[in-house]
């Protein structure tokens, strides 16, 4: 292992902690072998009726519902039981995160206003920091399905951060939007968008105005945010949509303070509109906005969509009907309750008979092989860029409909190689912001066989089947010892069982 | 046709038994480490290099109708000024009726020598505005179906009669694949051509090692524990499969840094360095058939500029990249076909933001040896309020599945029309490029 250089030492340190306390994830007892041995899941995941159902369960359901499971979730799901740790998860405030947020004290541009942030010679180092801190809290925040949701949404409505300032502007959405609602309201969170200079920069809206509204955010309000291409909406209805927005903008470089959302009397169009049928009277104002959000937020096209997008995004990429229909019940009841339409979806049988068979987008991938091996990471540029190779460069999806939620948009020859190179590349510690200690990992064992079961139960948190450690078998004996452990975990991290969660 | 040479001899010498097989056969695994060489494969038809502008390329400021007032009326601030001989600034007069954009003007010695073609008002009939139903749509080659899901390219290379077992027979240059490749012969996604291999701090035999080894778990893969359901699984598996054939291919066929015949710069944005990718991939003899390339940021509903600005430095883009390749292949450009498409085009008026919204009808390129080049294929349906399509689109008078067809059955030499565009019937013959 490589020693840390003193400039090194002192950039983890200015984390507010020991180097140790960085690590995401104390060394964890792995299935014991005899445990793993009875598992033998079918192909559709789902263990018969002999194995150790509970712990396969726990694994299988923490590899869903967290980036990676770290020895502390697995340990804490056991003592508690897996619906008490859903449920626990789903009240993130519950949860003392303390620690993950002493390592985003020094990243400034997070606590700054919009002004301040637009004042910023160096502006890309902002965003660059608005990933770092992303991925420090998907690595070290013990709120983690708290986390998959601000991924969800931030993809729901996705910004490119490449967009005039929007980028700069993108920091403050996830701050005061995505983060404290992502297990609110729906309408709150759609509002909160609405509302927001960077999204109204990134489609335009800011600069639309009543002689000639712009419908690029209308469009994708309707379309992607609410009721989904196929919710019953017709072009009328969307330059309607667009005239009832405009004068929704942002305050520029020659108002006080740029980059707060503004309403532009003069520039709205005050007449009368029929949005999906309804008459908006002439001369409400900013209210015509207000009004059209709620009656969007509460249409059956939306609970529709946004169950739908929830379903594939937790359970599978072709969202069982059945399973789509109740969540979109719940999300009905409730007016929108996305913590309730959560619970909906992560007690369900679908959910379970799902497990295992959900492919990893690059961003949960990389974080897993890092929280399931308790890595130490303090995040410089070399995961973002590994992220970047795999295809999933954090906030740089450049078209409003978010990066894909299915298998055949990731199953890429590209994408795979980047895959294997990633974990090659943490396996033997060869970048420097990363350090993956093995020897805690195999607890103590030392022949080739108890490696490698030891290192596949704690990496896959099932057992291998015969002919995958046969391969792994051949394949550690015909290298030098001293590489065999660091080359048994990364073959298991490029692993095609290790895609999956 | 091709002669083999001296250095691919000896490679296909080496790399017995040479494997024509039938495309599914890539799943079916065998060693790997073995290079296997196609070079000299002789697949009977055009390389099709499809070139999708997403965002939606403003076709009516790319070709300019310059003779229609309304074109002018519309579009105050954004118009592109009628041909002015002597002034750089004004459109490039192609035929007397359109011009091309003074960016595009790396093309006009193209269109001289009769090797571009222009199709206008040409499109996707269905109505929608929204481009990702739009991009859908056309890519699967399946105008208002969201039945199938494999794209028209896949399809093509599905029931084509000839075979072609090189992992580098279909080509998406990016990380991810394009719909119009999506299908069951394994495509390749490749982002650079430089990085394409394994590496890291274990070198020489345990890379060898760990490479056979990891073929071997993902063939294993779909009859292993807790993975997905057997078509997800044996995508990645497919996917692994091609990775380690391209992998060992381009350990044989590419030798250091690429260079263009002198006096092509390639430009250096991503959209001319994947051409540059794509004419290596076809200088190195690969047994390319079919490449898809994106080019993005046209969706200009802000500051879209005139003659000058954002849209000019897209067609600007565009053209340096076309034109590179072009001159770049040389005679090898006798048999290749290179199209370029957009979701829809955009609406005649300008919008109150110096930009303009979704249309309808649109602009389609077509450059290459077998083109029936030097001309505007359209039936023009004119920018009246009374002729326009929907909000105030250019209407469509050639459904963009013509010329794709036309293109697939005379250049690419596959009859299966019926089966790569399943729902078009009324085939229109629009002569666009020649036949053999």
């Amino acid at each position: 292992m490589e020693p840390l250089n003193r400039r090194e030492f002192l950039k983890f340190s200015g984390f507010a902690g020991a180097l140790a306390a960085l690590s995401a994830c104390q060394a964890e007892d792995a299935v014991t072998p005899v445990a793993a041995a009875t598992l033998t899941p079918s192909l559709n995941s789902y263990p018969s009726s002999q194995v150790d159902t509970e712990e396969w369960l726990i694994q299988q359901t923490l590899r869903r519902i967290t980036f990676g499971p770290c020895s502390e979730d697995i340990e804490r799901a056991r003592e508690i039981g897996l619906d008490n740790f859903i449920d626990e998860q789903l009240a993130p405030e519950s949860i003392d995160d303390s620690e993950m947020e002493s390592y985003l004290t020094d990243l400034d541009a997070l606590n700054m206003t919009p002004d301040e942030l637009l004042e910023l010679e160096d502006r890309r180092q902002a965003i660059l920091t608005l990933v770092k801190a992303t991925l420090l809290r998907a690595i070290y925040s013990k709120r983690q399905l708290y986390e998959l949701m601000v991924d969800f949404w931030s993809n729901h409505f996705n910004i490119y951060v490449r967009k005039n300032f929007a980028g700069l502007l993108k920091i403050i959405e996830d701050r005061d939007v995505i983060r404290p609602l992502v297990l609110g309201n729906f309408h709150d969170i759609l509002s909160g968008s609405a509302h927001s200079p960077a999204m109204l920069v990134y489609l335009d809206n800011a600069q639309s105005n009543r002689r000639h509204p712009n419908e690029n955010y209308a469009r994708e309000l309707l379309e992607l945010h609410t009721l989904g291409v196929d919710g019953g909406y017709t072009h009328q209805d969307i330059e309607e949509v667009a005239r009832a927005l405009t004068g929704w903008s942002i305050t520029d470089f020659r108002d006080e303070k740029p980059g707060y959302f503004h309403f532009r009397t003069r520039l709205h169009d005050n007449d009368e509109k029929t949005i999906l049928g309804q008459t908006f009277p002439a001369g409400q104002g900013i209210e015509d906005g207000e009004q059209l959000l709620e009656m969007l937020a509460e249409h059956p096209s939306t609970a529709q969509y946004i169950s739908t997008k929830l379903v594939r995004r937790f359970v599978a990429d072709d969202p069982p009907a059945s399973l789509v229909s109740k969540v979109a019940q719940t999300f009905t009841n409730t007016t929108g309750d996305i913590q309730q339409v959560m619970s909906t979806i992560l007690h369900s049988e679908e959910f379970r008979t799902s497990l295992g068979t959900k492919l990893k987008r690059p961003f949960e991938y990389a974080v897993s092989a890092l929280r399931i091996t308790g890595a130490q990471t303090s995040v410089e540029r070399s995961l973002g860029l590994f992220l970047t190779q795999m295809g999933q460069p954090l906030f740089h999806w450049v078209p409003p409909n978010g990066f894909p939620d299915n298998a055949g948009a990731w199953s890429t020859t590209t994408g795979m190689l980047a895959r294997w190179n990633y974990a090659l590349s943490i396996s033997f510690n060869a970048t420097r912001d990363t350090e993956l200690n093995w020897d805690d990992l195999i607890n103590g064992a030392v022949s080739t066989t108890d490696v490698i079961n030891t290192l596949s139960s704690r990496l896959l948190g099932a057992p291998l089947s015969d002919d995958s450690q046969q391969v792994i078998f051949e394949f550690a004996n015909k290298l030098n010892p001293d590489l065999q452990t660091q080359a048994i975990g990364a073959l298991l991290i490029a692993s095609p069982q290790f895609q999956y969660r | 046709m091709k002669t083999i040479t001296r250095r691919e001899f000896l490679t296909l010498g080496a790399a017995l038994p040479i494997v024509a097989a039938a495309p599914n056969n890539l799943s079916s695994w065998l060693p790997r480490l073995t290079v296997f060489s196609p070079q000299g494969i002789e697949t009977p038809g055009d390389i099709l290099v499809l070139i999708f502008q997403r965002g939606a390329m403003d076709g009516l400021n790319a070709v300019i109708p310059f003779t229609e007032s309304e074109y002018y009326n519309q579009r105050p601030s954004l118009a592109i000024p009628e041909p002015k001989i002597g002034d750089d600034l004004t459109s490039i007069d192609l035929d007397g009726s359109f011009g091309l954009h003074p960016a595009l003007r790396p093309l006009k010695d193209i269109w001289d020598e009769n090797q571009l073609a222009i199709v206008h008002a040409c499109g996707s009939p269905d109505p929608t505005h929204s481009h990702f139903d739009a991009m859908d749509y056309m890519e699967r080659g399946t105008p208002g179906e969201k039945s199938l899901s494999s794209g028209w390219l896949a399809r093509h290379l599905e029931t084509a009669t000839w075979e072609n077992g090189s992992p580098f027979r279909a080509v998406g240059i990016g990380s991810m694949l394009p719909s119009s490749l999506r299908g069951s012969v394994p495509a390749l996604a490749l982002q650079s051509i430089a990085d394409f291999h394994l590496g890291g701090r274990i070198r020489n035999q345990a890379l060898v090692e760990f490479q056979t080894a990891l073929s071997d778990l993902y063939q294993t893969a779909p009859s292993d524990e807790m993975t997905s359901s057997i078509s997800e699984i044996s995508n990645l598996s497919n996917a692994a499969d091609l990775t380690f054939n391209a992998t060992g291919m381009f350990e044989s066929a590419i030798e250091g840094e690429y260079h263009p015949v002198s006096g092509v710069t390639y430009p250096e944005s991503p959209f001319g360095q994947s051409m540059l990718q794509i004419a290596q991939l076809i200088k190195a003899d690969l047994g390319l058939e079919v490449a898809a390339v994106d080019i993005g940021g046209w969706d200009t509903h802000v500051n879209q500029g005139s003659t000058e600005g954002q849209f000019a430095d897209l067609l600007s883009d565009l053209a340096g990249g076309l034109s590179a390749f072009y001159h770049d292949l040389g005679d090898l450009s006798k048999r290749v076909t290179i199209i370029t498409m957009s979701e829809f085009g955009r609406r005649l008026s300008e919008n109150g933001n110096s930009g303009t919204d979704h249309g309808h009808g649109n602009v389609i390129f077509l450059l290459g040896g077998g083109v029936n080049g030097g001309k505007i294929y359209t039936d023009w349906p004119g920018l009246s309020p009374n002729a326009l399509y929907g909000p105030g689109d250019l209407d469509i008078t050639t459904d963009f599945r013509d010329v794709l067809g036309e293109i697939v059955q005379r250049r690419l030499l596959n009859e299966s029309l019926d089966e790569i565009f399943p729902s078009h019937t009324n085939w229109k013959s629009l002569d666009l490029v020649r036949t053999g």
